[in-house]
């Protein structure tokens, strides 16, 4: 083991020191990107539908996600009667700590592209995308205990309603990257992208890349899948009763996971740091790519209507499940005769 | 190391509480949470066994889809703070301890006279790529092939058996016509639960 502060096998550490380093730096980073995002979807959600946007506050309103986040802040927290207070409160923890753990394995580069023995990444675990899913299930009891704990029945419809889609749309994601897993022929997401130096594996895997961007949309909550917190039906699902800074933090976490999802995608299937120019310029590119996939989110928003409850399922079961398994099926044919 | 002896009383402790709650809290609301911590205690553990691939496995499958499955159903029949007392007599209630302790030195005699001839001060010799998903694999299709096979027909046995069972009670027919709404039976018994 490289360092006191490893507990598992992993493919490669640094020191301590560099570890901590590190993370400190990638979570700055990444965790800048939620009030980029948070902008750009209402700037360019307001642009395709013929509208400004917010442009009040600050230079074409970029101050805006402060002024939202400061009045998230300074808003009063109610709990129902019905409620359970200590539940009501952890359930946005477990929701943040889960969206941004699945960082941690994000490679923005290889090992020494900045120089020096340090991976550009923050740990290479061996079981690689197994980590990101493991806290993917984790993060269902985030709207569960808190829809359920909120004592309303919105929430709880809600938060049943969430708990059904996750389950649902996490196998159909988890089958969807097999084709992938096994054409790398390596489970760590840096051998993933070093993988894809020829062929971004969005070519060969294309039913997979759709699979999984598709599902993502549905393990995100985001719009054309939105029913968790269906607004028309539900008044605001799993969240009705949350106020204040821990909505907030339900919503921070949803745009952590969006990001998530993108470096995911990002990473495999669109080739990670691969990319023309020096390898030095690897992180810029993931980084790129990633707004791309954020981008289609945005867009995807701004165009699609949201399904019905039944066809949000029968999309999950009926038509995404097969279409991985197959694909699975075909790529380990395929990888056995060639 | 001293940070692996701290994190190994921590998620021993919390292993054993939430197994503990399971069988105390009378909610079984808080039964299955208690249920779900101890099995992400279980994956710590797993962890410091250097078990990676299980302890990802048991978050995924056991403490994510499994407990929330439970969740689901628990919370949908309600939390009830009283369960409803079973059938069983007075003959049941003084033979389950007798049979609780029964088990027990069952256990204890079956672990104290196999594993633990490897397991001293330091710890059984740990081979480089141990309990990587590859060598699992691996092992699951060569060496552990048939309870590996039959492992999964049970599970396929099981899985139409309870299709097959929900039919028969004439519980899923409504959902074949696309759009009709479900039974009156079927609604959640949202009684609230403070």
């Amino acid at each position: 083991m490289g360092s006191a502060l490893v507990f598992a096998d992993v493919n490669f550490a640094e020191g301590a020191g560099v570890q901590i380093l590190k993370s400190l730096i990638i979570f700055a980073v990444v965790l800048q990107i939620v009030p980029i995002i948070l902008m750009a979807d209402r700037k360019v959600m307001g642009r395709m539908q013929s509208r400004y946007g917010p442009n009040r506050v600050g230079p074409y309103g970029s101050m805006q996600p402060i002024a939202d986040v400061l009045k998230l802040l300074s808003k009063e927290q109610f709990t129902p009667r019905s409620a359970v207070p200590w539940m009501m409160a952890l359930a946005p923890m477990i929701s943040i700590t889960a969206a941004v753990a699945t960082i941690a394995i994000i490679p923005f580069g290889d090992r020494g592209m900045w120089g020096g023995d340090v991976g550009l990444y923050g740990i290479d675990v061996s079981i690689g995308i197994l980590y990101a899913f493991a806290f993917g299930a984790l993060s269902f009891y985030g709207p569960l205990l808190g829809g359920w704990s909120s004592g309303s029945k919105y929430s709880f419809l809600g938060s049943m309603r969430a708990a059904a889609q996750l389950i649902s749309f996490e196998v159909a994601m988890g089958l969807s990257l097999l084709g992938v897993i096994m054409s790398a022929g390596t489970l760590s997401l840096v051998g993933i992208v070093d993988q894809q130096a020829g062929m971004w594996f969005v070519v060969p895997q294309i039913v997979g890349f759709i699979v999984f961007v598709v599902a993502g949309f549905a393990e995100t909550n985001r719009v054309p899948f939105d029913l968790p917190e269906a607004e028309s039906e539900l008044v605001q699902g799993y969240l009705t009763e949350y106020g204040g800074m821990r909505f907030g933090t339900y919503f921070m976490a949803e745009y952590v996971n969006i990001i998530t999802i993108s470096a995911l995608v990002t990473t495999l299937f669109l080739g990670g740091w691969h990319g023309p120019g020096p390898d030095a310029l690897g992180p810029l590119w993931v980084i790129l790519k990633m707004f791309a996939v954020l981008f289609l989110f945005v867009w995807v928003r701004a165009t699609m209507p949201r399904l019905r409850y039944d066809q949000l399922m029968s999309l999950g079961w009926k038509v995404l499940l097969p279409l991985a398994t197959l694909n699975a099926l075909v790529t380990a044919i395929l990888v056995v005769v060639t | 190391m001293l940070f692996e002896q701290i994190l190994f009383f921590l998620a021993a402790i919390a292993a054993l509480a939430g197994a503990l709650g399971v069988v105390i809290l009378r909610n079984p609301f808080y039964s299955v949470l208690a249920l779900a911590s101890h099995l992400i205690a279980l994956a710590v553990l797993f962890l410091l066994l250097r078990a990676e691939f299980i302890a990802a496995a048991q978050i995924v499958v056991y403490a994510g889809a499994v407990m929330v499955l439970y969740l689901f159903v628990v919370a949908y029949v309600g939390g009830i703070d009283e369960p409803p007392k079973g059938e069983a007599g007075a003959a049941a209630t003084q033979l389950a301890p007798v049979f609780g302790a029964a088990i027990a030195i069952e256990i204890t005699i079956a672990v104290v006279g196999t594993g633990l001839a490897a397991i001293d001060t330091q710890g059984a010799k740990l081979e480089s790529g141990f309990g990587s998903p590859g060598q699992i694999g691996e092992q699951l299709l060569t060496k552990f092939l048939i309870p590996f096979e039959a492992a999964s027909f049970l599970l396929l046995v099981a899985a139409v058996g309870a299709v097959v069972l929900a039919r028969r009670r004439r519980g899923l027919e409504h959902l074949d016509e696309p759009g009709s709404e479900p039974g009156p039976d079927s609604r959640p018994a949202m009684e609230g639960h403070a």
